[in-house]
């Protein structure tokens, strides 16, 4: 018991202390949530823009060129890996830039674009089409109800969807070790090959993961919350 | 004030509307009834295009509004419209309901729109939910609501799309007390409904819709008591 007690405790100092190897991990860390960070928002707002090119109509009820563009983008992003968009993103778009970050910021948001419109475009039907209705009978326009009516009621719908795409997005991140940037888990990993023992550092790893996720999720939860009371049901 | 010329309206291969002609006169209290199906609640919501016409004209107030060029929002500031399941803002307070489209239509400012609201919501018995959202209400107060809401823009005539249809039992009077007193002060009202007591009540004409078009018009007296088509004769000793 007391061997077993001693030798993880070496473990976990070759794993952490060493070297002051923890600090690999929180640059990694850093790396990781800068690009999830700035990737959500991009994702929100290239999101946001196809739900409505989507759901943009002409009066004769047939699908605008908007459409037809962000049914295109969706179906190409959805439909290829995401670790090879960041590839191409990387090896041919953006072969000679030198910031990593920044083509991951760019290839994650773009990739979480296609699935935040989705996500969007849902919140937005599941509003009751009366409410636009409405609208449109007291004269307000389409964009004054939209703003107005429409998209306050779609936000509280779309909270919890959205919420998981950004777990997933964080989560994701974890291959930019494939286009040589160190974030969490590739720092994670160099130190499991420098120390020959995997245990601690990955699982070191998942536990930090782990609780930024919570930490995300009980955010969410809050805010969703808030957003709730408003609705004074 | 209202024309509507040879109307027609076809939803894929559902010809609902086949070729309506009517004038609705300014003060005039016009009751559509007639089976489900039959294109009246289609026929109201053409009036200001929430349906757009396949063919046929219609006029309000000398304005072709079926013409694509005309700006449908400019006419239906005039047009107040009230629906069977309300459709009120849920997101928004009562006051806010209400004062929405007068203030972001520039047609009043925050408080004469406040004041206003205030003043209807009283003549419906309604002032201290001013501040309450719409799940708070009743459906018969979110209906008057939605009636308070339609009056805030002074719309030169009302259309009702089956009113009470959505309502408890219990409900339906208090809803058709506020239309009722909406008629004596002489607004131009088109009203779908089944509620024949009210057609015979406040009605200057009813119309009788079957299979797309106006099958019979009258005065609620000669309606009822002496109508002329079998299929006219058959629906109402069904529902009366």
């Amino acid at each position: 018991m007391q061997a077993w007690f001693e030798k993880s405790a070496k473990m976990f100092e070759a794993a952490f202390i060493t070297g002051d190897r923890w600090k690999l991990y929180l640059n990694g860390l850093g790396v990781t949530l800068e690009i999830a960070f700035f990737a959500a928002i991009l994702g929100m707002i290239i999101g946001t823009l196809l739900a409505f090119m989507k759901l943009s109509s002409r009066r004769n009820g047939k699908k605008t060129i908007l459409a037809v563009i962000a049914n295109i983008y969706i179906d190409i992003i959805r439909g290829t890996p995401s670790v090879l968009q960041l590839m191409i993103m990387w090896f041919i778009i953006f072969a000679n830039s030198k910031n990593g970050v920044i083509v991951a910021i760019l290839s994650f948001g773009i990739n979480s674009g296609a699935y935040v419109a989705e996500i969007v475009r849902a919140g937005i039907l599941a509003v009751d089409n009366g409410q636009m209705e409405a609208g449109r009978s007291l004269g307000l326009s389409k964009a004054q109800t939209m703003i107005h009516i429409i998209i306050p009621q779609a936000v509280k719908n779309v909270l919890p969807p959205i919420g998981n795409e950004f777990i997933v997005l964080l989560k994701e991140t974890a291959i930019v070790g494939y286009v040589s940037l160190t974030d969490l888990t590739r720092a994670a990993n160099q130190i499991a090959s420098r120390t020959y023992e995997a245990f601690m550092p990955l699982i070191g790893a998942a536990v930090i993961y782990f609780i930024v996720i919570k930490i995300l999720t009980i955010l969410l939860a809050k805010f969703e919350r808030r957003l709730r009371k408003s609705d004074n049901r | 004030m209202i024309i509507v010329k040879d109307l027609h309206k076809k939803f894929e291969n559902n010809h609902v509307l086949r070729g309506v002609n009517y004038h609705v006169h300014q003060g005039e209290k016009i009751v559509v009834i007639g089976p489900s199906g039959s294109g009246k609640s289609t026929f109201l919501r053409c009036m200001n295009l929430l349906e757009v016409p396949t063919s046929g004209e219609i006029w309000f107030d000398g304005v072709n509004i079926t013409d694509p060029k005309t700006d449908i929002d400019k006419v239906r500031e005039h047009m107040g419209m009230v629906f069977q399941n309300f459709n009120l803002f849920n997101n928004l307070t009562i006051m806010n309901n209400i004062t929405l489209a007068p203030v972001k239509l520039k047609l009043m400012n925050k408080e004469e729109a406040c004041e206003n609201a205030l003043k209807l919501l009283e003549r419906v018995g309604l002032s201290e939910k001013a501040d309450a959202y719409p799940s708070q209400l009743s459906g018969g107060q979110k209906q008057r609501v939605a009636i308070v809401r339609s009056l805030a823009m002074n719309p030169r005539v009302m259309l009702f799309d089956e009113p009470t249809s959505a309502l408890d039992p219990e409900m339906v009077g208090e809803v058709l007390d506020v239309m009722k007193g909406l008629a004596e002060s002489g607004m131009t009202m088109v009203v779908v409904t089944h509620e024949m007591g009210f057609a015979r009540e406040v009605g200057t004409k009813v119309l009788f819709m079957d299979e797309g078009v106006i099958m019979e018009e009258n005065t609620p007296q000669e309606f009822f008591n002496h109508p002329k088509s079998p299929r006219l004769q058959e629906f109402l000793s069904k529902v009366l």
